[in-house]
């Protein structure tokens, strides 16, 4: 079953490789506006799903990178691609110094710190003349969108290693702890601060990446593009819908927001937001811990032998005998 | 040298002392009991010593060194376990998986804390749930993990918060039986009791008694069982009686 997975998984990268070749503009317009959502999905999972600090700001580092990149490209007419990884660098750069003072917050408080800080940053995109203030910046219109695709693509699939790695690794499991009880954690040895700040890192870095790209699809960067509340909410409702806290929730949850939102667009263009939402409100309450884990706890479910025929018996009562 | 020494701890939780210059000490292989009521300062006592509450006066020593503004994870690498009068399981997390949290301090990989894990969660008789989420444990299951997490510190000192509570009395003695092998393992233990005098007796080699924050006594189960103070403050009634 592993196995088989992963070469689902092989088959899936070589053709997401190969079909944008031979794709028209529209195809492979849709097809980066996915990537990019798995991408910024998988951004949000690691430090909410996995460390459990839920954070609607995230966005701010997808906007810290896009300007990055767009004022370095400017200004110094290196390659694009420099510009962008210097400007996940700088987000990573940031996200420790932010990291360590907003995760002191819990719950929803860290929720609403982020909002304001992802609010505080595009306001100070948008009065800072240097970056063009409330109307942007424009940059050389691109020949293709292929090497944005591309960018994007080895982005995403990073984010996903990532998680791999995390989900199979001793700092996972430290994460998920402090998700679970933080003061438990740390009284079983989990340095706390250490490891959220660390998975804070890497929640950074990679809406940073993808922002660089994002500043080179759209060639023109302003606030309320790059810092998109938007773009922020429906990355999250992705990864929520999918599953938070899991390796495959946030591929699964944005590869189908994105395409039935996409088709109920092109079928119902005037009904299709109210269409959408009411399927979003359906899907949360009958999976409200979203797509993966209802389907792997059926599968469980399925594949355990059932002792006399079931649960909530309240479980194998095993012999009581502490040595 | 004690291996854990409390030094004159106060702590106040707005106007109500929960501990008033309390201090005490706990030899190595040594098990001792704090008893008192519910309120007592008992569990204020464990979070001052694991670190959770820093106290404004007062110190605590592990092996003659200060545990002042160690962080609690530190503290727990320096081998002081807990488990909670509260069970709080890692509720999504599978069995082995909240034991192997604790084993990593010893061990570098997963796979190896993992292993460790399912050997102390065999231990305490919970090998047939290993896999299931210790969200589905029942109340003495969830007992039984809270022990076998704080054991994957390999502890030279633990601390056992109430874990008597809800227990039936054949799982009470069970648990006693375990207290009373830690100090050949080389594991000594601070056991805070509410009731159950019957074991406190059986098991302690040394008893404090606080009562409001306060420590009114101090002594083997023979001295604490016959103590005046003990009996006006706490027993209220000669100890043949329970």
């Amino acid at each position: 079953m592993k196995g088989a997975g992963w070469i689902v998984a092989a088959i899936a990268l070589v053709a997401l490789t190969l079909l944008p070749l031979h794709m028209n503009g529209y195809w492979l317009n849709l097809l980066y506006q996915t990537v990019l959502f798995v991408g910024l999905a998988y951004g949000f999972n690691i430090i909410s799903g996995y460390a459990g600090y839920f954070s609607f700001g995230q966005i701010a580092f997808f906007g810290i990178g896009a300007y990055t990149t767009g004022a370095l490209a400017l200004g110094t007419h290196w390659d694009w691609t420099i510009c962008a990884l210097i400007g996940g660098v700088l987000c990573g750069v940031l996200a420790l110094p932010i990291g360590a003072i907003m995760l002191r917050l819990r719950g929803p408080f860290f929720a609403i710190g982020m909002l304001g800080l992802a609010q505080t940053a595009r306001v100070l995109a948008s009065s800072s003349s240097a970056l063009g203030g409330g109307s942007g910046m424009y940059l050389p219109p691109g020949s293709s969108l292929l090497p944005v695709y591309y960018w994007t693509l080895v982005v995403a699939g990073g984010a996903f290693a990532v998680t791999w790695w995390i989900d199979h690794s001793a700092f996972g499991l430290r994460l998920q702890a402090i998700r679970e009880d933080e003061a438990i954690a740390a009284t079983l040895g989990v340095a706390t601060t250490r490891a959220k700040v660390t998975a804070f890192i890497i929640s950074a870095i990679i809406p940073g990446l993808l922002g660089g790209g994002y500043a080179w699809f759209l060639t023109y960067i302003e606030p309320s593009s790059a810092f998109s509340a938007r773009v922020d909410l429906q990355s999250i409702v992705m990864a929520i819908l999918g599953g938070i806290g899991t390796l495959w929730g946030p591929l699964v949850g944005a590869v189908l927001m994105t395409q039935v939102s996409e088709a109920l667009w092109a079928n119902f263009p005037q009904a299709y937001l109210m269409i959408f939402g009411g399927l979003l409100v359906v899907l949360l309450i009958v999976l409200p811990r979203g797509i993966v884990p209802a389907v792997t706890a059926r599968w469980q479910k399925r594949n355990t032998p059932s002792a006399g025929g079931g649960m909530a018996m309240g479980g194998v009562k095993p012999e009581p005998e502490l040595p | 040298m004690p291996l854990l020494e409390v030094r004159n701890v106060s702590f106040a939780f707005g106007g109500v002392k929960a501990l008033d210059d309390v201090s005490l000490s706990v030899n190595e292989g040594e098990i001792v009991s704090i008893i008192g009521p519910n309120g007592a300062g008992k569990t204020t006592l464990f979070n001052v010593i694991s670190g959770l509450l820093r106290p404004p006066h007062g110190d605590v020593l592990l092996d003659g060194q200060t545990l002042k503004g160690r962080a609690p994870h530190r503290i727990a690498r320096m081998g002081i376990g807990r488990t909670n009068q509260i069970v709080r399981p890692f509720g999504r997390l599978s069995v082995v998986d909240n034991v192997a949290v604790g084993a990593l301090i010893h061990e570098r990989t997963l796979r190896g804390a993992r292993v460790a894990a399912r050997e102390i969660v065999e231990f305490v008789g919970l090998g047939a749930l290993a896999d299931r989420n210790a969200g589905t444990l029942t109340l003495t299951q969830r007992k039984r993990l809270e022990v076998a997490r704080a054991l994957a510190l390999k502890p030279r000192l633990l601390l056992l918060d109430e874990v008597m509570a809800g227990l039936t009395p054949s799982e009470m003695d069970t648990m006693a039986e375990f207290i009373l092998a830690l100090p050949k393992r080389g594991i000594a233990a601070i056991a805070g009791i509410e009731h159950v005098m019957r074991l406190v007796m059986r098991i302690s080699h040394r008893i404090v008694v606080l009562d409001y924050g306060q420590k009114i006594a101090e002594g083997t189960p023979a001295e604490i069982r016959s103590d005046p103070r003990v009996i006006e403050a706490y027993l209220g009634a000669p100890l043949e009686v329970l």
